[in-house]
């Protein structure tokens, strides 16, 4: 099976909309990843309005699709309300909780469309919007898909996903501060280059990806201002995916601040510290409106 | 010290306050368009017009490029939200956009797309 994935929201926090974001994109967290006639959908940041959009224009056919949820801070839930399908009676959306029960995201969802946030409430879907869960040990076949997650370092915490299926894997691995996670958190200070040792169920939760969608919101600098804010440094995600022996990388969840150079500038930083290791790794920055085939 | 009313009926004297008729100014429009800038046929510009056009190396293709590094179909460019995106049409040697392999990409003034030996730069129109 052929994995098509598609950007809908590259950045960080809070959309940011303009000219300086034109290139990698305003809206926030939003990935598409086709499998098949699958659809998995991973967070529901702005990005998710213009895919809602984009669904309705591809087909009338009713739309069934699987949404995981990295967690539930605003830049991932935000488009959700403004999901146009969600509207639709013929559609279905299974929200996944991480363990068998866990109908917490479906909960904090619905929360987010109390009236007091949003005119139209939760119970007032049209679409069937439905609790569903990962099951025992966080692992479910999806339509011959085998969707994993691995519990991440964040504020509240996160998860990451993997997907599976043909020999073929995608990991979408957001919201992560991996840097508080290595085997020497002060060593990049010490030495930038030494490599940095992520704890190995993560590196082998991304093993052999063939591509890795991973939180690398800062740069080296920019890191040591928001040490403990729940986002990694854009070179110690070079290291994860070196160590995993993954192929490509995407640098995602983008900072505000930054501007299509500074994010061209942060993945200058990527790709030198990649061929530093002698690394085939292929690293580009995550831009909205761009898909790729994984095959 | 001037009287506050003496300053103003001077600076009014400075700057009468006229009936000034606003000039229509037209828009000046450019056209989106595909520069060529490598490969068989460089350099050369086309504009974008219409829905979608073909690049490959077939003799029917919007834009014929000669070479074998292309296939016939290589990719289509279509109007997209009021621009346009590039799709690959399974293409042997696969659509690059800025060393990116991609399947489609919603293009941007100033991305480079390389296909085989052939690479051009989208301007956007306006």
């Amino acid at each position: 099976m052929t994995f098509l994935v598609r950007f809908w929201g590259t950045r960080g926090s809070i959309p940011t909309p303009g000219r300086a974001t034109y290139r990698y994109g305003g809206n926030t967290s939003c990935v598409e990843i086709r499998v098949g006639d699958s659809l998995f959908i991973c967070d529901g940041g702005t990005g998710l309005r213009e895919l809602g959009v984009d669904l309705l224009r591809r087909s009338n056919c009713p739309i069934h699709a699987h949404m995981l949820f990295s967690h539930m801070h605003w830049d991932h839930i935000q488009g959700f309300p403004f999901f146009a399908p969600i509207y639709r009676p013929q559609n279905t959306f299974h929200i996944y909780g991480t363990y068998p029960g866990d109908a917490r995201f479906h909960s904090l969802l619905s929360g987010q469309m109390s009236s007091a946030y949003f005119p139209v409430d939760f119970s007032d879907l049209n679409a069937h919007v439905v609790p569903t869960d990962l099951g025992d040990h966080g692992r479910r076949d999806i339509d011959g898909v085998v969707v994993r997650c691995f519990e991440q370092r964040h504020p509240g915490l996160s998860y990451a996903y993997s997907l599976e299926a043909d020999g073929r894997k995608v990991v979408y691995a957001t919201d992560n501060e991996v840097d508080l996670t290595i085997a020497d958190p002060q060593l990049p200070l010490r030495d930038p280059n030494a490599p940095r040792i992520v704890p190995a169920p993560f590196v082998e939760f991304c093993r052999g990806a063939d591509l890795l969608i991973a939180d690398g919101q800062y740069t080296d600098a920019e890191y040591v201002m928001y040490t403990g804010w729940g986002h990694a440094r854009a070179t110690t995600i070079v290291d994860l995916a070196v160590q995993a022996g993954v192929r490509q990388l995407a640098v995602y969840h983008h900072d505000p601040m930054q501007t299509d150079r500074d994010v061209e500038l942060k993945i200058d930083a990527c790709r030198a510290r990649a061929l530093r290791f002698g690394s085939p790794l292929f690293v580009f920055a995550a831009r909205e409106g761009i898909e790729l085939k994984v095959d | 010290m001037a009287h506050p009313d003496e300053i103003d009926n001077a600076l009014g004297q400075l700057t009468a306050e006229t009936e000034i008729p606003v000039v229509p100014v037209q828009s000046i429009s450019r056209p989106f368009m595909l520069q060529q800038i490598r490969g068989p046929g460089a350099p050369d510009v086309r504009n974008l017009e219409g829905d979608a056009l073909i690049v490959g190396r077939a003799d029917d293709a919007d834009i014929r490029i000669a070479s074998t590094a292309l296939s016939r179909r290589h990719m289509r460019i279509e109007r997209y939200q009021g621009g346009y995106r590039a799709v690959d049409l399974d293409s042997a040697n696969g659509v690059y956009l800025n060393e990116v392999r991609v399947h489609s990409a919603v293009l941007r003034d100033g991305d480079t797309l390389q296909l085989g030996n052939a690479v051009f730069i989208f301007h956007e129109g306006k």
